[in-house]
């Protein structure tokens, strides 16, 4: 098992906008070599989308921005689903996301990293609105220090026990 | 929503602000922090400092935004610069940040920069 399957990468905008997608079905998504799962991003809410079964929005670091969606069918979902009451939490959950996502807002957004329609998107599992200013300059920093430390290191330097 | 037309905004301290500048475009989507020196509610200008330089700020499309004179803001908008008058970031996005480290937010501007032109040489090579 790929440890990092669940492992959050954090990633500047334009790390992320440039990740490699195959061709293949489904595509793989790879950072030089490194298949990429999941992602962290921290930014400002620049745009937002609310439909009945989704929220669509933008968050901008200054590098790029990253599509973001968050998903809000859960209660058409858990009528049909032998696990209801695991829906409705994640149904309540989704809710109290989208509910933060507001324009200007400085979110901390965590998720699946997923193409649509041939552009790179998250999935987005967590939101947590960032009150202290200084946490986007903290996590820029940790991208660069987590990619000069570990994401860059060639993946057999990684695995190798 | 599309998400190709909005564009990030670039962080750019307002020193920076200069015709030989590579971000003193007509358009250019930036993001600047600073201190909000004064305020009209006529004109909906803003006025912010950094570093010594200022930088007008037309604030008349953001919403749920307080301005308090001295507390520090950030915006993010376009750059506008008539060919006779004074360069205005008309913003559509601000946010107070106060207690923001400024020594250290520029500092990790230089970073990123040299990252992100990192990235960008590891595409093309």
């Amino acid at each position: 098992m790929d440890a990092s399957r669940y492992a959050h990468v954090k990633l500047l905008a334009a790390d992320f906008l440039s990740l490699a997608v195959s061709s293949s079905a489904p595509p793989t998504i790879s950072r030089r070599g490194r298949p990429i799962y999941r992602a962290e991003f921290v930014g400002v809410v620049v745009s937002r989308d609310r439909r009945p079964k989704l929220l669509r929005f933008l968050i901008d670091d200054g590098s790029g921005c990253v599509p973001c969606v968050l998903w809000l069918n859960h209660d058409l979902l858990s009528k049909s689903s032998v696990f209801a009451s695991g829906d409705d939490l994640a149904a309540s959950a989704a809710r109290d996301h989208a509910g933060k996502v507001n324009l200007g807002v400085l979110v901390r957004v965590r998720g699946r990293v997923t193409v649509f329609r041939g552009e790179l998107q998250i999935t987005v599992k967590d939101v947590l609105v960032e009150r202290d200013p200084n946490a986007e300059i903290l996590h820029w920093l940790q991208c660069i220090k987590l990619a000069r430390d570990c994401y860059d290191l060639p993946l057999a330097a990684v695995t190798k026990v | 929503m599309a998400s190709s037309i909005i564009k990030p905004g670039l962080l750019v301290a307002l020193q920076e602000l200069q015709p030989s500048s590579p971000f003193f475009k007509e358009g250019q989507s930036i993001r600047v922090t600073g201190k909000l020196q004064s305020y009209s509610v006529e004109s909906a200008i803003a006025i912010i400092v950094d570093g010594g330089a200022t930088l007008l700020i037309d604030t008349q499309h953001l919403r749920d935004i307080n301005f308090r004179i001295n507390s520090i803001y950030q915006f993010i908008g376009e750059l506008l610069i008539p060919h006779d008058g004074q360069v205005v970031l008309k913003a559509r996005i601000g946010r107070n940040v106060d207690g923001i480290d400024l020594n250290l937010y520029h500092q990790s501007i230089r970073l990123r920069r040299k990252f992100e032109a990192d990235i960008v040489r590891s595409k093309t090579t």
